[in-house]
């Protein structure tokens, strides 16, 4: 199986943000109160197809990644993210239909985020936040099925530590929310096999069309339509040290989705839509990704 | 006795202002205008800071003037210093505080 198959949808499927309210597909910069903790929750959904050779491929991929977050201080927290994933492939081998699949914990990701720059006006914020962290191998790298040993981007995990650095920009208002963000996970070797590196540019726009007017007392439960986009970069994988041109590439997703955000919780839902799919070589295509979830202040 | 007199009115000359600050303190509600308060999910953690402040009953946030307001306990008097670390501890940028 190419690897640059799956290697796209990892990094479809790895995007569990953290916890504030924001962004669904990428981070924002927002307030984590010192001393406060948020739990978010996702499910996503990922399908490709679109194999124009006799294999006739499809992959399915779910990954529900669970995410940990802790305001140490004001500007400083901390964010821990653990995916189960589940990835199943289905492929013709001669006259047969062949199912691989792989499921268990993914790569656990964790990092931190400081505010280095604040302004805050009545209703109104600006941050912009740098963080920095790094995947860990916890998923396993070496499953094997009956033909033999995975191959290395079908496994729940990469089996490598991989630092990541980028930076959020928020900027929030009583009636819209606009936030960008930038980043680049720098994929390291294991077991001979090393994926590209990683890059993204996100944006992500939020207005408010519920309630349309606030009232002039208490906190009232907000409904925002969400519209981002993501562009990602993947540079092309690695095996025993001879780059696989047929890996790697350039997507770029629109995402439309809606929020529900309350004092305690919140529930989203969002599509991803491949608008741009720029893969190196023949590749199957991403036809959506559905994500779904919550998140809650404790 | 006019030794008394002129004693007693320089002890109310150096307590007044003393006097003063503290009734700015021990007022029933204390309402602060916060800035940078801007999503309801934000605000649990404003809300939970200034619950932890001593002499605090009660938060109620107004999202659309960006005010929050806290009911004292009978009795009780909470230091403005207080309040306005509470708002940072949560992220926000405290403005002006009133008593009531």
């Amino acid at each position: 199986m190419p690897h640059r198959i799956v290697i796209m949808m990892i990094s479809l499927l790895s995007f569990a943000t953290w916890g504030m309210a924001g962004p669904i597909t990428f981070n924002s910069a927002l307030p984590l109160s010192e001393g406060t903790g948020i739990l978010r929750a996702q499910v996503n959904l990922l399908h490709q197809s679109g194999d124009a050779t006799a294999l006739k491929r499809n992959v399915t991929a779910t990954a529900i990644p669970l995410v940990l977050a802790y305001g140490v201080s004001a500007r400083l927290a901390l964010f821990g993210v653990l995916p189960y994933v589940n990835k199943r492939m289905d492929i013709n081998i001669g006259a047969n239909r062949f199912r691989r699949n792989t499921q268990g914990l993914g790569d656990a990701r964790f990092f931190a985020r400081y505010t280095m720059y604040q302004q805050d006006r009545p209703g109104d914020t600006l941050r912009i936040a740098p963080f920095a962290g790094m995947k860990t191998p916890t998923g396993a790298h070496n499953t094997r099925d009956a033909p033999g040993l995975l191959p290395q981007p079908l496994q729940s995990g990469s089996g490598s530590w991989d630092p990541f650095v980028g930076i959020a920009i928020t900027r929030q208002t009583l009636d819209w929310e606009l936030d960008t963000a930038v980043s680049y996970r720098m994929n390291t070797k294991a077991s001979g096999f090393e994926f590209g590196d990683e890059a993204r540019l996100d944006g992500s726009f939020q207005y408010r069309v519920l309630p349309r007017t606030l009232e002039d007392i208490g906190v009232p439960a907000f409904v925002y339509a969400v519209l981002e986009s993501g562009l990602i970069w993947n540079g092309r994988n690695r095996l025993a040290g001879v780059v696989d041109n047929n890996s790697g590439g350039t997507v770029w997703n629109l995402v439309p989705g809606l929020q529900y955000v309350t004092r305690r919780y919140v529930l989203e839902t969002a599509i991803q839509i491949p608008a741009i799919q720029r893969l190196n070589g023949t590749a199957l295509t991403t036809d959506w990704l559905w994500t779904t979830g919550f998140r809650w202040n404790f | 006795m006019r030794i008394l007199q002129s004693f007693l009115f320089i002890l109310m000359l150096f307590a007044a202002p003393f006097g003063a600050a503290m009734a700015g303190d021990t007022g029933q509600t204390a309402t602060i205008v916060v800035n940078g308060l801007s999503c309801p999910f934000c605000a649990y953690g404003l809300e939970k800071h200034l619950k932890k402040v001593n002499g605090v009953e009660d938060v109620n946030i107004d999202m659309k003037h960006g005010k929050a307001t806290v009911s004292l306990k009978p009795g009780t008097q909470v230091d403005d210093a207080m309040l306005r670390e509470a708002v940072k501890k949560a992220g926000f940028t405290a403005r002006d505080i009133s008593h009531n």
